[in-house]
């Protein structure tokens, strides 16, 4: 386990993520690809605070607490990201549903209006 | 630095092709309910693998917020939309995902695999080594503390405050970065969340019947927007 085979599987969840979002006809799925990015996404940062130090550990001054938690930048990066895909993940459903209502169908080719 | 035993290294290949094997079912699959629960299974591979990087507390958070939270809302939105029954077609840009998903794979793996990247191996400070990999004790008074190595001789007075090496015992660490350094984008956060579930209440309200009652309802939100006083 190398960074360089954790970043392979969260670039390949990304572009798996990619082909779901251009090539799915329903708005749940293309939804749910969208997910999968996010996942690609934060799994790559929390790789990076896994494996490479940050820059306050090699500037060779005196190490600070400041210093040592900055290894962690990465982890606090994953918990915003997925704080925002939650949140984007209940209003995207919210939206399923108000055009569910207005139109009886969730085809993405359906949606090429929002307004009423 | 941390060395990566056999055993981890497993975890991590079988959680991969789990994440990956999930992640094409939900792609492939025309049945939208089965590629909720493949995305389910696709979620907790990766909640897998941050145990694997040794980031408990986020792979506990991904647990609880992906595979509890957003799946469920994933199962009640497929039950909830009867047009599912027409399931999930490929579309006509099926040929164009496909190459643009390959081509951006092609590109990160490229990145990846071509860049020098920097490792723990580089830092040469043993205090900052032991700090990461084994812990540290913060010595001082106020805000003014030092690290140490071992508490050692310690002036009446002064703090002493035991902390394990963040890299193998993150959760503590992590708490302490999101409630200092990054406050306020935790407090924003809250915000957003906020917002969004207000967001979510006023898309959902049945907006009655017909079109008219749906322009009544555009205007409830409006005044509402502006604070204005809403009589329905």
């Amino acid at each position: 386990m190398t960074i360089e085979n954790v970043l392979l599987v969260s670039a390949v969840l990304f572009a798996i993520g990619i082909y779901g979002v251009v090539s799915r006809s329903s708005l749940i799925t293309v939804i749910m690809s969208l997910e999968l990015m996010f996942n690609g996404v934060v799994l790559a940062a929390v790789a990076f605070s896994r494996f490479t130090p940050s820059a306050a550990l090699l500037s060779g001054e005196p190490v600070t607490a400041e210093a040592v938690r900055s290894a962690l930048t990465g982890h606090a990066f994953a918990i915003f990201v997925i704080s925002v895909a939650a949140a984007e993940a209940a209003l995207a459903f919210a939206l399923v549903f108000a055009m569910f209502r207005a139109g009886e169908s969730i085809e993405i080719t359906d949606a090429s209006e929002l307004k009423n | 630095m941390i060395e990566v035993s056999t055993l981890t290294t497993v975890a991590f290949w079988a959680a991969s092709a789990m994440t990956l094997g999930f992640a094409l079912i939900v792609v492939t699959q025309r049945d939208i309910f089965r590629a909720a629960i493949a995305l389910a299974g696709s979620f907790l591979g990766v909640g897998i693998l941050y145990f694997v990087l040794s980031a408990e507390f986020v792979g506990v958070v991904q647990i609880l917020v992906y595979v509890g939270a957003i799946s469920v809302l994933m199962a009640f939105a497929v039950m909830f939309v009867q047009d599912v029954t027409k399931g999930s077609r490929p579309v006509q840009g099926r040929l164009a995902g496909a190459t643009a998903a390959v081509l951006i794979l092609a590109a990160l793996a490229f990145t990846a695999f071509n860049t020098d990247w920097s490792t723990l191996g580089e830092i040469t400070d043993p205090v900052a080594v032991a700090a990461l990999t084994e812990g540290y004790v913060e010595v001082g008074t106020g805000d003014d503390l030092t690290i140490r190595l071992e508490a050692g001789d310690v002036d009446p007075g002064e703090v002493v405050v035991q902390n394990r090496g963040v890299l193998v015992d993150s959760t503590g660490a992590v708490g302490v970065l999101l409630i200092r350094e990054y406050v306020l984008a935790f407090e924003i956060i809250g915000l957003l969340l906020v917002a969004s579930l207000i967001g979510g209440l006023l898309l959902m309200r049945n907006p009655g019947p017909g079109s008219e009652g749906a322009a009544e309802a555009a205007a409830d939100a409006d005044a509402e927007a502006s604070g204005g006083e809403v009589s329905v």
